[in-house]
């Protein structure tokens, strides 16, 4: 019955099986999924940065996926709900409050016991990752930004003006160089999309606060409600901001900027090659953030850090990955990219590379004062596309400031 | 020999009785799973609170979703404006695409490469369509704008997606620009195949062009030009890509349509609930639309 041959192929086909099978059990990797997005997914530096990881550490596998930040947040829901979550991924501090609220997030403090790195880390950054100044660090800062303010030298000299470094002198020089017969604005207002930040800044710039020191919320005070009207009024009574403000974005405001239409954006260290590349080093000039009143300077911070998800089965491999990432040279490295943004060590802010460069110069120097948005459940929701909605609302003139700021009030206020 | 029978008719009667359903169940399962759990699970949803980052504490609320969505100012901002939205986009689709399949019908030198270079606005993806026209209507650096004004039709730059008043109509434009190829086929189709010799008679009986559409190409067509409004008038009420990424709904509310409105109330509040009960009532009003338009043109299409 059991032919030669026969014979011959089962044993060769049982030996291929078990070639096949030994070197998954012989090593056995720990796999930890990580999520991120990238402004330019193109860029090689991240794919080498996992390369370098895994080789380094044979015994884990980094998975990463790529999603855009437009889908990033609804995605991370998704996957929570699911219960499909990655163990580990990049992070932003808006979506801190909704995210803890859920319990969705591993406290880091018990890692970052062990971890050599936590005393070159900016220290007024670790704030960022928490939601009280009691609470644990749930997320892990990596790269930050902080709004400051670009302006036109050549226009700004050929109209004799000073630079922009308070409000006041901000607006006049807004209002001189608004001309709609040549299509220029004074400023690129952004409206639409993303806008949420740049408003923020001028916002806290005023002194205004959405929160204060103890945590209660007071985005509907007087002084709130004022400064957003001095905002709104830019476009509405003012009219130092092109007609098109509702809606604009991010490729707008930029746009708007680099061909010439507006005199002054509000923006941070990521579109610097961009605008000086198109206008040229000598024509571009900046300035933080300017202030209402120059003693109390204070502009916006946001933060991307990474985190661990509570449902992650290997969250010391995935604490690995993530706090490699925030060694010195991989943090430089990626500051340097194309996705570059402010780098959250001492030792790599130090470096002659940040020190010698105006845009990362001013951005640094703002980090002692920046605030960023409180860690509240609603900010999520605020900055997904409420304050988006009441914005378009109230440059439209559809409602008024006071009832804006009331309607944000009472989101950060829900639990 | 008995037994043998038995068996024979045993096998007969599961080849007609069982067989056939053992055959359709793979279909039956994957409908199941992909159609009517999701359709039980949003009518689940629509009776609970449920927040997505907390799915083990949803609680039922029976119907408060569907009498807040009567109380609701935005609904019916909404509402208004996904009518506006459908009624507007189907019937100029049409209209460009009943005038391009006539064109296209005619006989001209380079006819067939003229009728698949009309296809590209519909088999462009949504996003490109979106990003294009979102630029060629800039407020200000759009074509659109230095055409208009080249011709001395407008005085100075219009943000056509920043104003209340213009950003609906702006993305319907793009939205019928997109679908006219796909009425142009489908009503060129159904032309060619209605056949040559009624045309010749007419014309021996001294029929003009015009009364020959009337006459003989409209009544043939007419099955054709229901089952595709109707179509449309489900694609274009769900779909909103181009809304999502032209204006997102804004300026404020003015361009807001349903779909949009749940897509925001789930992702962006993380209100499952409310917004599965918004989904559910637009798949009620779909139904009575789509239904009342049936019986309304069969009668007429019902005799061919």
């Amino acid at each position: 019955m059991f032919k030669k041959s026969n014979f011959l192929m089962y044993l060769f086909l049982f030996l291929t099986l078990i070639i096949l099978l030994t070197p998954i059990h012989g090593q056995r990797k720990t796999v930890i999924k990580y999520w991120l997005w990238l402004d330019d997914p193109t860029d090689p530096m991240f794919p080498d940065l996992v390369k370098q990881f895994n080789s380094l550490n044979p015994d884990i596998q980094v998975e990463y996926e790529l999603i855009p930040l437009s889908q990033y947040y609804d995605k991370l829901v998704t996957a929570i709900g699911a219960g499909t979550a990655p163990d580990a991924a990049r992070f932003k501090d808006w979506w801190i409050g909704a995210f803890v609220d859920a319990g969705a997030l591993e406290p880091l403090d018990n890692y970052l016991k062990n971890w050599k790195g936590y005393s070159d880390v900016i220290s007024n950054l670790w704030n960022t990752g928490k939601i009280s100044a009691k609470s644990p660090i749930y997320m892990m800062p990596h790269q930050f930004i902080t709004f400051y303010l670009y302006y036109r030298k050549d226009w700004f000299k050929e109209k004799n003006l000073p630079p922009p470094t308070d409000l006041n002198k901000f607006l006049d020089a807004a209002k001189k160089l608004t001309d709609p017969t040549k299509n220029r604005y004074g400023f690129g207002l952004r409206g639409g999309s993303g806008g949420q930040d740049q408003w923020l800044a001028f916002m806290v710039a005023q002194g205004a606060r959405l929160v204060d020191r103890n945590g209660k919320v007071i985005a509907d005070s007087p002084e709130a409600i004022l400064a957003n009207q001095w905002y709104i009024d830019l476009y509405r009574v003012h009219k130092v901001a092109p007609p098109s403000a509702p809606t604009d974005a991010y490729a707008q405001v930029l746009g708007a900027f680099q061909s010439g239409i507006t005199a002054m954006m509000a923006h941070h260290v990521g579109s610097s090659v961009l605008v000086t590349q198109k206008l040229g080093e000598e024509n571009v000039g900046v300035v933080p953030m300017p202030p209402a009143d120059p003693k109390k300077p204070a502009t916006m911070i946001t933060m991307s850090g990474n985190v661990i998800f509570s449902s992650s089965k290997n969250k010391e491999a995935a604490f690995k990955f993530i706090s490699w990432l925030t060694e010195k040279e991989q943090m430089d490295k990626w500051s340097r990219s194309r996705q570059g943004q402010l780098p959250v060590l001492k030792s790599v802010a130090n470096l002659p590379y940040y020190k010698n460069n105006i845009f990362f110069k001013v951005s640094l120097d703002q980090a002692k004062y920046a605030i960023a948005w409180p860690p509240l459940p609603g900010v999520g929701y605020i900055s997904a596309q409420l304050w988006q909605n009441l914005m378009q609302r109230a440059l439209l003139g559809e409602i008024t400031s006071k009832e804006m700021m009331e309607e944000i009030a009472n989101a950060l206020r829900k639990k | 020999m008995l037994l043998e029978r038995n068996k024979k008719e045993f096998i007969n009667k599961w080849e007609k009785r069982v067989l056939p359903f053992l055959l359709l169940l793979p279909a039956f399962i994957l409908i199941l799973s992909v159609v009517a759990y999701p359709i039980g699970r949003a009518i689940w949803l629509s009776f609970h609170d449920f927040n997505p980052l907390k799915p083990f504490e949803s609680k039922y609320v029976g119907f408060e979703n569907f009498f807040k969505i009567l109380k609701d100012k935005v609904f019916f901002i909404a509402l208004k404006n996904s009518l506006i939205w459908i009624i507007g986009v189907v019937s100029f689709q049409f209209i460009g695409g009943l005038i391009g399949a006539l064109i296209l019908r005619q006989k001209f030198k380079g006819r067939s490469l003229i009728r698949g270079i009309s296809l590209i606005p519909w088999v462009t993806p949504g996003i490109l369509i979106s990003i294009m026209w979102m630029w060629m209507l800039d407020g200000n650096y759009g074509i659109i704008n230095d055409i208009l004004l080249r011709l001395g039709l407008i005085s100075r730059y219009i943000p056509w997606l920043a104003q209340k008043n213009t950003s609906l109509f702006s993305v319907m434009i793009a939205d019928i620009w997109r679908g006219i190829p796909f009425f142009a086929i489908m009503l060129l189709a159904a032309m060619e195949a209605i056949p040559e010799q009624l045309y010749e008679a007419a014309r021996i009986d001294g029929a003009n062009s015009f009364r020959i559409f009337i006459h003989i190409t409209w009544p043939l067509i007419l099955p054709t030009v229901i089952i595709t409004t109707m179509l449309r008038i489900i694609w274009t009420a769900n779909h909103m890509d181009l809304i999502l990424i032209m204006t997102d709904g804004g300026p404020g509310y003015s361009s807001l349509i349903i779909p949009l409105m749940a897509y925001h109330t789930a992702y962006k509040q993380l209100n499952f609930g409310y917004a599965s009960a918004l989904a559910l009532l637009q798949g009620v009003f779909l139904i009575i639309i789509v239904s009342l338009y049936l019986r309304l043109l069969r009668k007429k299409g019902g005799m061919y």
